[in-house]
């Protein structure tokens, strides 16, 4: 078994899982930092659960939700034909869960951050809401967009409990890097293995963070 | 100027609450001229300024600008800022620091045929004189520079009114004169409406054709700069005004000039004659000077041997406390003064009312401002 298949596999989903958690939590961080609605302290609390639960109890309480006689996961099977569960989409989702509020934390603060002052004098000089987002709201806010971008990528590297919960470790399947890791010590006792491909991963995780490092300093935008 | 004559652009009439102490009770009304809202802090300026330009919603009321409703509680009017076609500019310049300076001028034009863009970019710039400027970034202007590329930000797309929010304030003297110049060429030129918030006597008087003054909430004085601000002053009035830092506003002219000894004589209406810096204004013309109430001392009689050129007697009229200082009220001919003075030389000098005393003032403690317009 090559290295380079888990290795791959592992940038795959997560380059992947940064797609959805990026699809998903830049209108959830805008949400949280420009509108108010009931319950959203929940809400916001909620999305964050997965930073404290362990990741087992995570991938537990996801094959509850997407298992093949979960509710979704039955509906979704039933309807499009897709399984998540032991299948490398089912890794990309929990990855991304997992990794999720490594993503919205950051980008919320850069909303927030974003002077509302400067959107309402977009609006008076004849923006719309789409035009206010798109022109002043995210290039204030894409420093610390990126950054989050950085570091969920970086976690979703590395995922090894919720993966293992959710997708399995099947070699060339499901099988990741961190997995792989773990089973070249422990069943195959080829620590060389391990060895390289803990290097390749740390490469790749640390080169994300220099570019965190890089991005976060100056991310208030200038004023 | 024929055109301010054409009945009101702006018409306002509105009832708010700005917090349980202050409640805004407004109507107003504004030709094709520059109005200055003026007060002291606290008194709803800059929010009364947010609810016409759509930044806050009024509790209710009415907000018509030229033929069109832009607020009418009792209609469920309330056009989005979008559509309002009010430009604003603010206290802080609030550029876009993501932009250059030629973004920000057009950000305002999306949608304009290129040529038309270009066109108008270049005409708002070389208004505000910011046509060299244009490929720098917000952050390395200074600060007049910044309010003068908000000004033509603002601009550009040709608003229907003008909303300043002490734009001035935040700028030092050479700047603040070089915005108010700015701001009076587009008057000028553009013959835009304008609403002006400031506490600024100065500004009030070189910016403003007709004053609205505020107070808790209330227009309590309404008319030419001059006139309102100099009747405001007078302690017999029913309105009290308190001005930030209490202050002396007199209108006057100039009298007379002696340039040997850099000295002007300003003839105060109906009153004194006042002697202050050398003012290049001929003979005639009409000014304000203003006096802070802490620049003028008190004699119990003339003084001999003294540096202040001005000794002007007076009688107390009464004493007022305030705190730890104390406010003296004393008529000389024609004109009534507010001096502040701190308790213990009050005790010192066996003041009271009735008393003759001398207002001891020296030339350069009158701040003389000339109207940029004195027909208004």
């Amino acid at each position: 078994m090559s290295d380079l298949a888990p290795f791959w596999l592992s940038v795959q989903i997560a380059a992947m899982a940064t797609i959805v958690i990026v699809a998903a939590g830049v209108p959830t961080a805008w949400l949280l930092a420009r509108r108010e609605f009931p319950g959203k302290s929940l809400v916001a609390g909620l999305l964050v659960l997965p930073i404290v639960l362990p990741p087992t109890v995570l991938g537990y309480a996801m094959l509850q939700v997407i298992g093949r006689r979960a509710l979704v996961g039955h509906w979704l099977e039933s309807s499009t034909g897709i399984t998540l569960v032991f299948h490398w989409s089912g890794a990309v989702v929990a990855a991304a869960v997992a990794a999720f509020p490594l993503f919205l934390l950051p980008a919320r603060g850069a909303f927030e951050a974003v002077d509302p002052a400067l959107e309402d004098v977009a609006r008076l000089l004849g923006r719309g809401e789409l035009s206010v987002f798109l022109s002043v709201t995210l290039p204030l806010a894409w420093r610390g967009l990126a950054a989050g971008m950085v570091l969920v990528f970086a976690r979703s590297l590395g995922d090894f409990g919720t993966t293992l919960m959710v997708a399995g470790n099947i070699p060339g399947v499901t099988q990741t890097a961190s997995l792989a890791i773990y089973d070249a010590i422990v069943l195959g006792n080829d620590s060389a293995r391990a060895g390289r491909l803990t290097l390749m991963i740390s490469a790749v995780s640390i080169g994300a963070l220099w570019v965190v490092q890089r991005t976060l300093p100056a991310g208030r935008p200038t004023r | 100027m024929s055109v301010e004559n054409d009945g009101p652009v702006l018409d306002v009439r509105l009832s708010h609450r700005v917090h349980p102490g202050l409640a805004l009770d407004v109507a107003l009304s504004l030709g094709r001229e520059v109005g200055v809202l003026f007060g002291r802090s606290g008194t709803g300026k800059t929010t009364l300024l947010r609810l016409i330009a759509g930044l806050a919603r009024p509790e209710s009321g009415r907000i018509q600008l030229g033929p069109e409703t832009l607020f009418d509680s009792a209609r469920r009017i309330d056009r989005r800022l979008r559509d309002r076609r009010v430009g604003m500019i603010f206290q802080d310049d609030r550029l876009f620091p993501h932009r250059s300076v030629a973004a920000n001028i057009r950000f305002g034009l999306k949608g304009w045929p290129r040529a038309e863009a270009d066109a108008r970019s270049a005409e708002v710039a070389a208004i505000c004189g910011v046509e060299h400027l244009l490929d720098r970034s917000p952050a390395t202007l200074s600060g007049g520079e910044r309010q003068r590329v908000g000004l033509a930000r603002a601009l550009a797309p040709r608003p229907r009114l003008l909303l300043c929010d002490e734009p001035v304030s935040a700028l030092d003297l050479a700047s603040r004169h070089a915005m108010l110049r700015r701001l009076r060429d587009v008057r000028r030129i553009e013959g835009i409406p304008m609403l002006y918030v400031t506490h600024g006597v100065d500004e009030a008087v070189a910016i403003g054709s007709r004053l609205f003054l505020l107070e808790g909430g209330r227009i309590v004085g309404e008319g030419s700069p001059l006139d309102v601000l100099a009747a405001s002053r007078r302690p017999d009035n029913d309105v009290p005004i308190a001005f930030e830092g209490l202050r002396n506003v007199f209108p006057g002219q100039v009298a007379s000039h002696a340039p040997e000894q850099n000295a002007t004589t300003l003839r105060l209406d109906e009153g004194p004659e006042l002697i202050v810096g050398h003012l290049d204004r001929p003979v005639g013309t009409t000014v304000l000077v203003e006096i802070r109430a802490d620049d003028i001392l008190l004699a119990k009689g003339p003084v001999e041997g003294l540096s202040a050129r001005n000794q002007i007697p007076g009688i107390i009229e009464r004493i007022v406390a305030r705190g730890a200082e104390v406010e003296a009220v004393i008529q000389t001919l024609g004109i009534t003064w507010i001096v502040s003075l701190v308790a213990p030389a009050v005790a010192q000098l066996v003041l009271r009312p009735g008393i003759a005393v001398h207002l001891i003032i020296k030339a350069r403690s009158c701040h003389v401002i000339v109207p940029d317009n004195p027909t208004s």
